[in-house]
C-alpha cells in the first residue's frame, strides 16, 4: 500500500504544486487586477470596481472578440481537414518510417516562426512567388492581392499551428485496432462507412486534443495577423498587448484576459456537456475528457 | 527506453550545473575583452533595440577600457518601459528609450541624474537637439540618434512630385498603396494636422476629429507595419510610405528611386537618448560607456552602419561629403522648425487615444 | 491500420509528399537567401558564403542560440516528465480537487502571452528569484505543461484499463505499472508532447522577454529583434544551421538506434 501511495503522491503531488504556483497564482493575480482601477504612477491601486468588465461588453470589443474567435475556428478547421489525412497517412506508414516522418513534420517547426512568416510574406505578396509563377504560367494577368489579407492570416496561423494539430491526431489514430475494421469489411461496410462510423469515433480524443491545441494558442497569436493581415486585422491577442503595454491599462487588459478564457472554457464546458461527458455535479467526468 | 531516459536526464542536470557555474562569470557579446589590471572584471549592461549600436564601436570600446559589455534587447519602448518598472529600475546600467519615454520615467524616478563631468564629449553634439522640453537641461539624457516620420516614395511606382504634404496621402489614386507605421501617436499626429490641430492634443473632440480624418484614409492603406517598414515598400507590396527616415535610407540601398519628403505640415521627430536607470549597478561604467558613444568616430560608425542621424556634430564632420548632405539623413533646420516632437500624454488622455486607435484597427 | 491497396498506397505517399513539399516551401525560400548577396532577399544577387561568415563571428547569437537549446531541451524533458506524470494521475486516479487541476491545465492553454509573461514576472519578483536561467525554465516549462497533459491524456483514454486492475492483484506497485505498461502504451503521445514543447520554447518571444535577465539572451528574442531592423540574412543563416545540426542528430540517432538492434 505504501508504494501505492507513493507513486500516485508524486504523480499528483508534481503537476498540483507546479499548476498551483505557476498557473494558478498568476491568473488570481490577473482576476484581482481586473477588479482594480489604474493609476498612472503605481500601475494599479484600489478603488475596487466591475467598471472593467462593463466596458468589456462594448460592441468593438464583443466585435473583436467574435473576429478572433471566427479566425481561430477557420484556421483549426484547415489545419483538421489538412492534418487529418496527413495523420492517417503517416499511421499507415512501416512502423520503421513513421519517427522519421513525423520528424519530418515538425522540422520545419524548429524554424523561428517568425521567420517563416517572412518567408510566407515573401511567398504571397504581390511580386511574390506564387504571383509570379501564376502570371508565368498564364493564369491570371495581373499580381492578385494574397497578403494582408484575412486569407493570409488564416494561412499564417494554419502554417504555425499544423504540428499542433497532426501529433495528437496521429497518436489516436496509431492506436486503432486493425481488426474493427477488418469485422466491420466482412460485415460488408464499404470504405466510407467505416471511416465515418469507426475511425472517426474512436479517434475523437485526438481531434479533441488537436482542436484544442490548434484553437487556444491562435486566439492569441498576434504577430500573424500583425505581419499577414491588412489594415482591419484586430485580433483580441493584439487588444489585450496594446492594453497592457501601450495604453497600461492593467485592469481593463485583465479584464479581457479573464473574458477570453471564461468564454472559451465555457464554450468547452457546453460541448463537454453535449457529449455526456460532465457529471451531474458539473466536474469533469473521471475516465473520459 | 531506459537509455533514452537516462540520456535526457543527463543532460538536464549536466545544462543546470553548467549554469550555476557560469552564471558568476561575465557573459560577453563583444570581442574577447584583455585583462584588466585591477582585481573583477568590469562590465556595463546595455539594454537597447537589436543592432542598434554599432559593433565596431562596442568592440573599441572594451579595448580601450576593459570593460566588457553585456548587451540585452527590447522590441518596442513599451516592453522595456513595463519591464524596467517592474524590477523598479534595477538590472540594467544603461537602457535608450525614445524622447516622450525619457520625460515618462524620470517624472517616474526611474531615472538617475548624469554627471555631466564624466561626459566630456558632451560638447561634441548638436545644440539644437539639447534642452528640449522632454528633459530640461538634458538632466537625464543623452540624444544618440534621432530619427523623423515622413512620407517614403517608391519613385519608379509614383510620381514623386506630386506629394508634399500628409493630405496628398488622401488622394483616392493612391488606394491600396500606403503603408503607415504601426504606431498610435505618429498616426494621430498625421490626422491631427490635418484637422488644423497641433501635435500632444489632450481635447477628445480635437482626437475624434484626428480619428474620423484616419478612417477616412483606411481604403488607401495597405498595411500598418513597424517590424521592418522597409519590406513593404522593397518588397513592392506598397508604393508609398509613412515610415522613417532610416528605413527610407536603407530602402533607397536596394531599390532604383526612392525619395523621402518632409510633408510641409511637418514630420514627427524621434531622437533616442542614453539614460541611467535609478538601480544601475555599475553607474561609472554606465558613464564611461555613454561617453565613449559620444565620440566623433563612434557617432561616425553609428550613422554609416545605422543609417540614421547622429546628433553630433564632431562625428558628422568626419562623414563623406554625399551622406553628410543627405537631406534624407539629414533634415535641414527648416524642417526640425516645422517638425514635432511627442510628449508625454497622461494615462487618461492615452485612454481616449487608444480608443479611437481601437475603432480605427477594428474597421468600424 | 487496415492494409492499403496499391493504389491506396500511392494516394497516400502523394498526399504526405504534397503536404511536405507545401510545409518547405517556405523553409527552401529561407534557406535560398541564406546563400543570397542580396541583403532583403527579392532578387537573386548571386551565392556568398558571407553571411554564415558574419553569424559564426557575431558571438552575441551564437551564445544565445546555445542558451534557446539548452533551455529548450531542459523544459520540453521536465514538462514531460510531470505532464506525463499528471496526465496518468489524472486518467487513473481519483482525487480530491480533480475538477481543478483540470481546469487549470486549460486555464494555462488559454492564458494569452503577454497577460502569462507579466504575471509570472511579478510571481517570480515575490518569490525572489533570479531572472536568467531559472526563470526562463520555470516558465518554459509552465506553457508547456498543459501541451504534454492533453497530448498523453487524450491517448490513454480508451485504453482498458481493467489490466491494470489484474496486474495490481497480482502484486506489481504503482510505480511498476507505470513503468512496463503505461509508458509504452503512452509513448507516441509522450514523444509528441516532447517535440511540441521543444518547438514551443524554441520559439517562444513574449515570455521569455520579460522573464528572462539582462545576461540571458535567448535566440528568439535575437531574431525578432534582428528582423525588425532588417537584418534578415544573418538570421536565415542560423535558422539554416538549425534545421541541418537537427536533421544531423536525428539521422545519427536513428543510426544508433539501429545498432542497437
Amino acid at each position: 500500500m505504501a508504494h501505492l501511495n507513493q507513486f500516485r503522491f508524486w504523480a499528483i503531488g508534481l503537476a498540483s504544486v507546479w499548476l498551483t504556483c505557476f498557473v494558478f497564482m498568476p491568473n488570481l493575480l490577473v482576476v484581482i487586477t481586473s477588479f482594480l482601477s489604474r493609476d498612472p504612477v503605481e500601475t494599479v491601486a484600489l478603488p475596487v470596481t466591475a467598471g472593467n468588465y462593463v466596458r468589456t461588453l462594448d460592441v468593438l470589443y464583443l466585435q473583436v472578440l467574435w473576429d478572433s474567435l471566427r479566425m481561430s475556428l477557420q484556421a483549426m478547421l484547415v489545419c483538421l481537414v489538412i492534418g487529418y489525412p496527413f495523420a492517417m497517412c503517416i499511421a499507415k506508414l512501416p512502423k520503421k518510417w513513421q519517427p522519421i516522418a513525423l520528424f519530418l513534420v515538425i522540422l520545419p517547426f524548429w524554424t523561428n516562426s517568425l521567420v517563416r512568416v517572412y518567408a510566407l510574406q515573401f511567398l504571397l505578396g504581390q511580386q511574390g512567388l506564387f504571383n509570379n509563377a501564376m502570371m508565368g504560367l498564364g493564369l491570371i494577368k495581373e499580381p492578385v492581392q494574397m497578403l494582408y489579407t484575412e486569407f493570409a492570416v488564416i494561412i499564417g496561423l494554419t502554417y504555425i499551428l499544423l504540428p499542433f494539430m497532426v501529433l495528437p491526431l496521429f497518436s489516436a489514430i496509431e492506436k486503432l485496432d486493425l481488426r474493427l475494421h477488418q469485422a466491420a469489411q466482412d460485415l460488408g461496410a464499404g470504405a466510407w462507412s467505416r471511416f465515418w462510423h469507426i475511425t472517426i469515433p474512436l479517434t475523437s480524443p485526438g481531434i479533441v486534443a488537436g482542436c484544442l491545441m490548434v484553437l487556444l494558442p491562435a486566439m492569441g497569436m498576434f504577430f500573424v495577423a500583425d505581419l499577414l493581415g491588412g489594415a482591419k486585422n484586430l485580433l483580441l491577442g493584439n487588444v489585450i498587448k496594446t492594453q497592457f503595454l501601450v495604453t497600461r491599462d492593467w485592469p481593463f487588459g485583465s479584464a479581457l484576459s479573464v473574458l477570453l478564457i471564461v468564454l472559451l472554457g465555457f464554450m468547452l464546458w457546453l460541448y463537454y456537456k453535449a457529449a455526456g461527458f460532465v457529471s451531474k455535479q458539473g466536474g469533469i467526468n473521471g475516465s473520459d475528457f | 527506453m531506459k537509455k533514452w531516459l537516462a540520456f535526457l536526464a543527463v543532460l538536464t542536470i549536466s545544462g543546470c550545473s553548467k549554469q550555476e557555474a557560469a552564471a558568476p562569470a561575465a557573459d560577453t557579446s563583444a570581442a574577447p575583452a584583455p585583462a584588466v589590471a585591477t582585481g573583477e572584471k568590469q562590465k556595463v549592461v546595455v539594454y537597447n533595440w537589436t543592432e542598434y549600436l554599432p559593433e565596431s564601436a562596442l568592440q573599441a570600446f572594451t579595448k580601450e577600457t576593459g570593460i566588457e559589455v553585456e548587451y540585452a534587447t527590447y522590441e518596442s519602448n513599451e516592453a522595456m518601459y513595463a519591464k524596467l518598472k517592474l524590477l523598479d529600475g534595477k538590472g540594467y546600467d544603461v537602457v535608450v528609450p525614445s524622447t516622450y519615454y525619457v520625460e515618462k520615467m524620470g517624472k517616474e524616478g526611474l531615472l538617475q541624474p548624469l554627471n555631466k563631468d564624466q561626459l566630456k564629449n558632451f560638447a561634441n553634439l548638436d545644440p539644437s537637439l539639447l534642452n528640449k522640453p522632454y528633459d530640461q537641461n538634458n538632466q537625464y539624457s543623452v540624444p544618440y540618434l534621432f530619427s523623423v516620420t515622413g512620407i517614403a516614395i517608391n519613385g519608379e511606382a509614383v510620381d514623386a512630385t506630386k506629394i508634399t504634404k500628409w493630405a496628398d496621402l488622401w488622394r483616392p489614386e493612391y488606394k491600396s498603396k500606403i503603408e503607415l507605421m504601426d504606431d498610435l501617436r505618429d498616426n494621430f499626429y498625421i490626422g491631427l494636422r490635418l484637422c488644423g490641430f497641433q501635435d500632444n492634443s489632450t481635447n477628445e473632440a480635437e482626437i475624434k476629429c484626428a480619428y474620423e480624418k484616419l478612417k477616412a484614409l483606411l481604403p488607401n492603406v495597405k498595411t500598418f507595419n513597424s517590424d521592418s517598414p522597409k519590406l513593404p515598400l522593397i518588397q513592392g507590396n506598397v508604393s508609398i510610405g509613412a515610415i522613417w527616415n532610416g528605413e527610407a535610407y536603407m530602402a533607397s540601398k536596394e531599390m532604383k528611386n526612392v525619395q523621402f519628403v518632409y510633408p510641409e505640415e511637418g514630420a514627427a521627430f524621434n531622437i533616442d537618448s542614453f539614460v541611467i536607470p535609478k538601480g544601475a549597478a555599475n553607474v561609472d561604467a554606465a558613464h564611461k560607456f555613454i561617453d565613449f558613444m559620444l565620440r566623433a568616430e563612434s557617432a561616425k560608425a553609428a550613422i554609416e552602419d545605422l543609417g540614421y542621424a547622429a546628433p553630433n556634430l564632431a562625428g558628422q564632420a568626419l562623414l563623406d561629403e554625399s551622406l553628410r548632405t543627405n537631406r534624407m539623413v539629414f533634415p535641414t533646420q527648416d524642417d526640425f522648425a516645422r517638425g514635432t516632437i511627442h510628449s508625454v500624454l497622461s494615462d487618461d488622455v492615452m485612454a481616449i487615444y487608444s480608443k479611437y486607435w481601437d475603432l480605427l484597427k477594428a474597421g468600424q | 491500420m487496415a492494409p492499403t491497396s496499391k493504389s491506396g498506397r500511392w494516394l497516400s505517399w502523394g498526399y504526405l509528399a504534397g503536404v511536405l513539399v507545401m510545409l518547405y516551401l517556405p523553409i527552401v525560400v529561407l534557406v535560398i537567401n541564406s546563400f543570397n548577396a542580396s541583403k532583403y532577399g527579392i532578387h537573386w544577387a548571386g551565392f556568398t558564403w558571407k553571411w554564415y561568415v558574419k553569424l559564426f563571428a557575431n558571438e552575441g547569437l551564437m551564445q544565445a542560440a546555445g542558451h534557446s537549446a539548452l533551455i529548450a531541451v531542459s523544459s520540453a524533458s521536465l514538462a514531460t516528465i510531470i505532464g506525463t506524470l499528471a496526465a496518468v494521475a489524472l486518467h487513473r486516479y481519483q482525487f480530491k480537487g480533480k475538477a481543478i487541476l483540470s481546469s487549470m491545465v486549460f486555464v494555462s492553454m488559454l492564458t494569452p502571452e503577454i497577460v502569462l509573461a507579466i504575471a509570472l514576472l511579478i510571481i517570480f519578483i515575490l518569490l525572489g528569484i533570479q531572472l536568467g536561467f531559472w526563470s526562463l525554465l520555470l516558465a518554459h516549462i509552465t506553457f508547456c505543461l498543459p501541451f504534454v497533459i492533453v497530448a498523453v491524456y487524450s491517448r490513454l483514454r480508451g485504453f482498458d484499463m481493467k489490466m491494470l486492475e489484474a496486474a495490481r492483484d497480482l502484486g506489481a506497485t504503482e510505480g511498476k505499472i507505470f513503468m512496463k505498461i503505461i509508458l509504452p502504451l503512452a509513448l507516441p503521445a509522450v514523444a509528441a508532447g516532447w517535440l511540441l514543447s521543444f518547438t514551443l520554447s524554441l520559439d517562444d518571444v513574449i515570455v521569455s522577454a520579460f522573464v528572462t535577465g539582462p545576461s540571458y539572451e535567448i535566440l528568439p528574442l535575437k531574431i525578432y529583434s534582428m528582423v525588425r531592423v532588417g537584418v534578415s540574412p544573418e538570421v536565415n543563416a542560423i535558422s539554416t544551421t538549425l534545421l541541418v545540426v537537427s536533421l544531423v542528430l536525428v539521422i545519427v540517432s536513428q543510426l544508433l538506434l539501429r545498432e542497437e538492434k
